[in-house]
């Protein structure tokens, strides 16, 4: 498909004195994970309306592969799919009345219609419940369906939007296997969610918005590689004075509390000497991290810990 | 095609999931026709008086006897006579009767006075309830002044020395008037008066499911689905019309089985079935599309359920009200039956009327249904520019 281009995307919500969106810029590349993260309201939902076409009027540009999205939405329909927060289903029809509904409205028909329901209903695991009532599913087999109604036109732009909210750990550990095994070259996922720890083990490449500006974005490698040389030791019992006052001033140490530090190390080879003497000193390390960021740090430093709701 | 045909579908299984809302479609309308056609049966009827009782007050019985003859018949029902007028002023007070004619002591010797002599024309007091509806009250008017006439001019007749006898010129006697309601099989009644009405009625009600779906549509997030999938809005619009469409038809034939069947079995009267069907249909037809154009505007236009229920349920109500599905239009004042013209429900209402009362043709029913049909175009284009008058199609962070 491309890469999907966002380009000093703005939308301010009628009768809203705060623009939802300020001239976001997105490089989403083709093929993989890109993870959008914020807090409530920072203009996610937004966005990802705006790319499925529910909300008109916003400036600016979106492009996939170089050409207008709106023109490559019109020649290939199935282009784009998406699984909305909501369970955007009919709780009254059957789980396969949904998949036919869906799918028909998306002119899928016969043969085909029928290879695509039984398709996206193996994928999403739910063959044992189609024909029992959507509304009576449990939060994770609704969730799945979601997902599944959002694969039945093969879409090669899918727009997930906190498509985990409200499952127990096995679905959320079923439902991120299952899309993490549908990225591939020619399909690209477009995720949306709260947990960070999600995002971490499943995209590729993620970006930070808030307040309707994206803060940062690229590759999730890139954006938590940390080459400040910043070492976070937790320790089973605190450092001997003697040796923390060394520390203190050889690698600029700060304490935590409860046996936790920071030091400024600046290569590798000097990490291990510092958990060495660590461990001599009948301090054994119990967690180590250098190098990399932690994904939530990042998130809570760019947007602040204000609540937003 | 395929799309369509999807959301028809749709449509019908989420239809057929609400047993109760679809059984109210149905049973509202019949029940109003059963209860309405028994209520207004004797309003209907040709002899609306049939049940005012009156009497006569006077100190002589046979020109009491004589009075109470000519006035009883045509609705009017001779009651026991009070003692005296103020006997009788009890009775009126307490509606038992109706109505008391009291005949003054002087009254035959004032008959025989020639016109401009004094006592002339002799005095009677008529004493009625003031629930009497006033057109009752004049229909009796007439016929104790036609009645007065009758022994008045016998008076002097025999003042003439002609021998007449006192019943002579009762006025039912004057002529055999022969009435002919022109284009009708026969009179109006209450269960062809009520039939079409709460037909009519019903079918508006389509108003609540249609508006309901639409918003647990737009609130459950389905309808932002759909529009992602680049399903057009006029698409979705018109995926509710054939589904309601046909539910509409079917209260049509089932309310006209209502009338021709059940009225009956409850007491009422059987209706008339109409000899062309094909026009019952076209108004049908005309009337469904409106209803359904209704309900689309208000679901469009409608943020919450609750909303919906108030704009549909009174906007119902009010068009009813005024278009003379709850009160005829002919027993409403010169003012009102002008303004019912502003209602669908009485465009709808006389276009069933042309083709089930008066047998017309399709020349009939022309007007009104050109009518409801450009009143359907209208709510559907207003639909569309509600919708796209909007940016946000759905609820979002």
């Amino acid at each position: 498909m491309g890469t999907l281009n966002v380009e000093g995307l703005s939308f301010r919500y009628p009768g809203s004195s705060d623009a939802a969106l300020q001239d976001a810029t997105l490089v989403v590349p083709d093929g993989g994970i890109f993870g959008l993260l914020g807090p409530n309201g920072a203009g996610k939902t937004t966005l990802i309306s705006i790319l499925a076409g529910q909300l008109r009027g916003a400036k600016g540009r979106i492009a996939a592969g170089g050409e207008a999205l709106e023109a490559v939405r019109r020649s290939r329909p199935h282009f784009l799919g998406l699984v909305p927060q909501e369970y955007a289903f009919y709780p009254m029809l059957t789980c396969v009345e949904n998949l036919r509904f869906f799918g028909g409205v998306q002119g899928l028909a016969g043969a085909r219609l029928k290879e695509r329901m039984e398709a996206v209903a193996a994928f999403a695991r739910i063959e044992g419940v189609l024909k029992r009532r959507a509304g009576r599913l449990s939060g994770g087999l609704k969730r799945r369906l979601n997902l599944a109604i959002g694969l039945l036109g093969e879409p090669e732009v899918l727009l997930l939007d906190e498509p985990t909210v409200g499952v127990d750990p096995q679905s959320r550990a079923f439902l991120l296997d299952s899309i993490r095994s549908l990225a591939r070259p020619g399909r690209t996922i477009l995720y949306t969610s709260h947990y960070m720890e999600e995002v971490e083990a499943i995209c590729d490449h993620v970006a930070i918005i808030d307040h309707g500006r994206v803060l940062l974005s690229g590759a999730l490698a890139e954006v938590l590689r940390d080459s400040s040389g910043l070492l976070t030791l937790h320790l089973q019992t605190p450092l001997p004075e003697a040796l923390a006052a060394d520390w203190k001033g050889r690698y600029a140490l700060t304490e935590d509390g409860a046996a936790r530090y920071r030091l400024r190390v600046p290569g590798a080879a000097q990490v291990a000497q510092v958990i060495e003497a660590a461990r001599a000193a009948g301090c054994e390390p119990l967690a180590v991290g250098y190098g990399r960021r932690n994904l939530e740090q990042l998130f809570m430093q760019l947007t602040r810990r204000s609540l937003r709701d | 095609m395929r799309a369509l045909i999807a959301l028809w579908e749709k449509e019908w299984l989420v239809l057929s999931r609400d047993v109760h809302g679809l059984a109210v479609l149905f049973l509202m309308p019949a029940a109003f026709i059963v209860v309405m056609s028994l209520a207004l049966s004797d309003a209907f009827k040709g002899d609306p008086l049939r049940q005012v009782e009156f009497a006569v007050v006077s100190e002589d019985a046979q020109l009491a006897d004589l009075f109470a003859r000519s006035l009883a018949g045509d609705g009017f029902r001779a009651a026991p006579a009070p003692a005296d007028e103020a006997a009788a002023r009890e009775s009126v007070r307490r509606a038992k009767p109706k109505l008391v004619l009291v005949v003054p002591r002087d009254f035959e010797r004032a008959l025989e006075a020639p016109p401009g002599q004094p006592g002339s024309p002799p005095g009677l007091t008529l004493l009625a309830d003031p629930a009497l509806p006033p057109t009752q009250l004049v229909a009796f008017q007439q016929r104790v002044l036609g009645a007065a006439l009758g022994l008045r001019v016998s008076a002097m007749i025999r003042r003439a020395g002609i021998p007449a006898d006192t019943g002579a010129f009762d006025l039912q006697q004057a002529a055999k008037l022969d009435v002919q309601v022109v284009g009708s099989t026969g009179r109006p009644s209450s269960v062809q008066q009520n039939v079409p009405a709460w037909l009519i009625f019903g079918m508006f009600f389509v108003v609540m499911p249609i508006s309901a779906l639409f918003i647990v549509e737009r609130r459950d997030g389905t309808l932002a689905r759909l529009a992602s999938l680049q399903v057009p809005f006029s698409m979705l619009l018109l995926g509710k019309v054939a589904p309601f469409f046909v539910i509409n038809l079917g209260q049509t034939v089932l309310m006209l089985l209502a009338g021709k069947t059940l009225v009956p079995w409850f007491g009422g009267e059987a209706l008339a079935l109409p000899a062309r069907w094909d026009l019952v249909a076209a108004v049908a037809a005309c009337t469904s599309l409106a209803a359904i154009g209704w309900g689309l505007a208000v679901a469009v236009c409608a943020r919450t359920l609750e909303q919906a229920t108030v704009i549909g349920g009174v906007g119902n109500i009010l068009a009813a009200a005024i278009g003379g599905i709850m009160v005829p239009r002919f027993v409403m004042p010169e003012a009102m039956q002008t303004l019912a013209d502003v209602s669908p429900m009485a465009w709808a209402l006389d276009g069933f009327h042309a083709v089930m009362l008066r047998q017309g043709g399709a020349a009939d029913i022309a007007l009104p249904c050109l009518k409801l049909i450009a009143l359907a175009f209208a709510l559907f284009a207003a639909a569309l520019w509600v919708h796209h008058s909007r940016r946000v199609l759905s609820p979002v962070q």
